[in-house]
């Protein structure tokens, strides 16, 4: 609970504090000690965003999403796993008039438009045996990851379902030091200035791996503190013991900010452990951490300032967003809670802004949706939010 | 690609003209409806539109979910109440995270009482767990509440045997069903789930009728878990799944249900056994019909009862669902007429619930259909359908298992979700 932790020592310190130079840091956590509130950016829930889906379409649990350019919010979700139930339409004989799998990969206008939707096995390339993950580089290609089985490959398509290149090979994953395949991978996020992938690896492996976009060739790897990954089974993960030396599966994200530091989700372990490019430790910071099983970090996402002042992230045990300060690390304010209203979540599982500084989320499992969060601008909120219903202002 | 599905442009060119967007604004229900336009516009003025509130109901306190929800009534004071099934239907390494021994998170979420109370704005007013020592059901299937008492039958889990075993994500929270399907291990990715814990005796089968005054302390039950005579019985019910009050006369009407195959009435003072039928108003068979088939002759016996509704000039409407058809009697159980409702609705069927409009002349039925995922709306005196809403899906104003449906006397509609749906919705009459 380091939130909870650094609210007390502010509210100790709070008279000392605004006697000396003031960093962001204090001003924010003062901010908490009137009215409970905190200036940090607020959002809103957009409850007709996106549009209806055309033809009875359905979405499976939604295990990726990411923003292109043009501010196109893309999501990648499991198709393959929607009941024979919940799909009547597509039975053999109907045995209902609704409702249809949409296909894995689709693309939304920033008005919520369905525009584009494609995806699945074909020639060229091993379509992964459970697609995880999606992220649009700079040139404007599509990248997904697989974290079942025998997953160990990475996809690279056009944004009209093109087959581009595969990194990787199905089934041909050697463990946390193989430098040609991956381990389940997670997530994907593009340096376009040095032309890198940083991989999440991920179900399988316990690293992050950084290789060159065009070629899919390893440059290098790391895993938790910068150590050399290693395998070794750490057993479940206890609270109480001191931190593990490696990360636990899954590795669930690596995204680096505009500064060159890379943020890493070490999803059962509770923790955010950051990086240089080179892999090189620069910090850790923990949350929530009884949360058991599933773990409490689950994706990143930066806010859209020139600093990255804010950093958001994804807890889809406990149904929050959180609002942290990038460079302390601190919760500053969360909000959402468990449910299927909008606004409410059910294992919110990755998190993206645009270019306007809006959030977006899936949820996986039973969840099933895409949702969007209008950003209001900094302001006074409450530490805890709860569900932010759209306040007509 | 190979499963290029594909939007048409057609037809999100046609859904997209209809949207209004500003903030709160309700969700214009027959938007989320597939892209033919849905049948209550084309019929113009004779049925009312409806629009979701997404902003209903009120967000639960304490970290409180939802689990399937199975009924839902509105009360003299145009309350809502709804049952749902509660912990045993979530998903215990996904979803009830403060609500497991011992907790896998800190903040959310643990299964909210299974009987609750809203008032119009949607907040929760009231909510009861079973009391100890009473016949708890399994499952609880329909609602009915009057000025001082609350009846709720004892449904099992009739719908959909798989989805006990656990979907997407592991076991269910409640142990009293088998562990994680094929769907655990692949959603789980490589966390295993905790051990198990030992699982209770498997319970007997939901037989039983249970009356709470409203604020939760047991008054009578009808029937017994476990004790099944069959169809001609005075005494015990199989999975009841819908009851509907008669203040006038001061009945309660049973559609039992997933189990047997009829409507029985019982005194609502006494609850002692009245009268019963099946379909056609003829005597209920125990025998086995077998799956339904959109091809064969009508079926003489009812093969699920799930509803029974009253209307105020006396007419009884009975869903009997997988036989995609609802059924019209006298209250003392004369067959007046039927009609069939999307007959091609294979597995679950398509009638599932039934409310009545809120006018004086009560003239329009809506009929929750968990396989199609819509409401539909019919002529009470043709019983053609007249309109509908919804599609599939999780956003407002979209069904995942709309299995209950009630009216309040504003013609507000709302509608239990059960499976995943978790939910209860609102949509309120475009006017």
């Amino acid at each position: 609970m380091l939130h909870r932790r650094n609210l007390l020592i502010a509210g100790a310190f709070a008279v000392v504090i605004a006697g000396l130079g003031l960093t962001a840091r204090a001003l924010d956590l003062a901010a908490a000690q009137g009215g409970g509130t905190v200036q940090a950016p607020k959002f809103e829930v957009d409850p007709m965003w996106p549009k209806p889906l055309p033809n009875n379409m359905i979405l499976g649990q939604v295990i990726g999403v990411g923003v292109d350019a043009q501010d196109h919010v893309w999501i990648v979700h499991r198709s393959d796993l929607i009941s024979a139930a919940d799909t009547g339409q597509e039975q053999n004989p109907p045995t209902a008039s609704c409702c249809r799998r949409a296909p894995p990969i689709m693309e939304f206008a920033p008005d919520g438009t369905l525009l584009r939707s494609w995806g699945g096995p074909g020639p060229g390339y091993e379509w992964p045996e459970s697609n995880h993950g999606i992220a649009i580089d700079h040139k404007g290609l599509v990248w997904i990851g697989g974290n079942v089985g025998a997953d160990a490959q990475i996809l690279k398509f056009t944004q009209d379902g093109k087959f581009v290149a595969q990194y990787g090979k199905s089934g041909q994953n050697k463990g946390s030091n193989d430098p040609e395949n991956f381990g389940r991978p997670a997530k994907i996020f593009i340096d376009p200035k040095a032309n890198e992938a940083y991989i999440a690896d991920g179900y399988g492996n316990k690293r992050v791996v950084v290789v060159d976009a065009d070629t899919g060739k390893f440059k290098r790897f790391w895993g938790a503190y910068g150590n050399k990954p290693d395998d070794t089974n750490l057993g479940p993960y206890n609270p109480d013991a001191p931190p593990v030396q490696q990360f636990r599966n899954p590795v669930h994200c690596s995204d680096m900010s505009n500064d060159g530091l890379v943020y890493v989700c070490d999803r059962p372990n509770n923790r955010l452990q950051v990086f240089t490019r080179e892999g090189k430790f620069v910090k850790e910071a923990f949350f929530h951490k009884k949360t058991l099983g599933d773990g409490a970090v689950w994706d990143v996402a930066f806010s859209r300032d020139p600093q990255q002042k804010y950093l958001y992230m994804a807890d889809g045990k406990n149904e929050r967003v959180n609002v942290l300060l990038r460079e302390s690390l601190e919760v500053l304010t969360s909000f959402g809670d468990g449910g299927r209203q909008p606004g409410q979540f059910f294992a919110v599982h990755s998190i993206v802004t645009d270019s306007k500084g809006n959030l977006y989320t899936t949820e996986t499992y039973e969840g099933r949706r895409l949702q969007k969060f209008t950003y209001k601008g900094i302001m006074a909120v409450p530490r805890e939010q709860g569900v932010v219903w759209p306040t007509g202002k | 690609m190979q499963r290029c599905v594909g939007a048409t442009m057609a037809a999100v060119a046609a859904m997209a003209a209809g949207w209004s967007l500003f903030s709160g604004a309700p969700v214009a229900a027959q938007q989320r409806a597939s892209a033919p336009p849905p049948a209550a516009q084309k019929a113009g003025a004779a049925a009312a539109q409806f629009t979701a509130d997404p902003m209903w109901p009120k967000p639960l306190p304490n970290g409180w979910i939802l689990g399937s929800v199975t009924g839902v009534a509105v009360d003299a004071q145009d309350h809502v109440w709804i049952v749902h099934r509660g912990l045993p239907s979530l998903t215990a390494r996904t979803e009830a995270g403060t609500g497991t021994t011992p907790p896998t998170a800190e903040l959310c979420c643990k299964a909210a009482p299974p009987v609750l109370e809203f008032d119009q704005a949607g907040t929760l007013i009231s909510s009861f767990d079973w009391p100890d020592g009473i016949d708890k059901p399994e499952s609880p299937g329909g609602i009915a509440v009057d000025a001082r008492n609350v009846w709720i039958t004892a449904a099992g889990f009739p719908e959909a045997p798989a989805r006990r075993g656990g979907g997407a994500g592991g076991g269910r929270a409640g142990g009293g069903a088998a562990g994680g399907g094929a769907g655990a291990a692949r959603a789980a990715g490589a966390t295993p789930p905790a051990a198990p814990p030992t699982p209770p005796p498997p319970p007997k089968t939901d037989a039983h009728v249970l009356q709470f005054t409203r604020d939760g302390k047991f008054v009578r039950q009808i029937g017994k878990p476990g004790v099944l005579e069959g169809n001609a019985s005075k005494t015990s019910l199989n999975r009841p799944a819908g009851i509907e009050i008669d203040a006038a006369a001061n009945e309660i009407y049973v559609a039992d249900g997933h189990g047997n195959r009829r409507v029985v009435v019982f005194d609502a003072a006494t609850g002692d056994y009245k009268r019963h039928w099946g379909a056609y108003g003829e005597a209920p068979d125990d025998a086995n019909p077998g799956p339904y088939s959109a091809s064969a002759p009508a079926a003489k016996q009812f093969r699920t009862v799930s509803c029974v509704t009253i209307a105020k000039d006396g007419n009884v409407y009975v869903c009997d669902r997988q036989n995609d058809r609802i059924q019209v009697f006298t209250k003392a159980g004369k067959f007046v007429k039927e009609a069939m409702l999307q007959k091609d609705t294979l597995a679950n069927g398509s009638v599932w619930d039934i409310a009545l409009s809120s006018d004086a002349a009560q003239q329009y039925l809506f009929v929750a259909d968990g396989s199609d995922q819509k409401v539909f709306v019919l002529n009470r005196s043709t019983l053609a359908p007249v309109g509908d809403f919804g599609t599939g899906g999780r956003w407002p104003g979209a069904f995942a298992g709309v299995g209950s449906v009630a009216v309040d006397s504003r013609g507000n509609i709302y509608t239990g979700e059960t499976f995943e749906g978790k939910r209860v919705q609102k949509f309120a009459p475009r006017r």
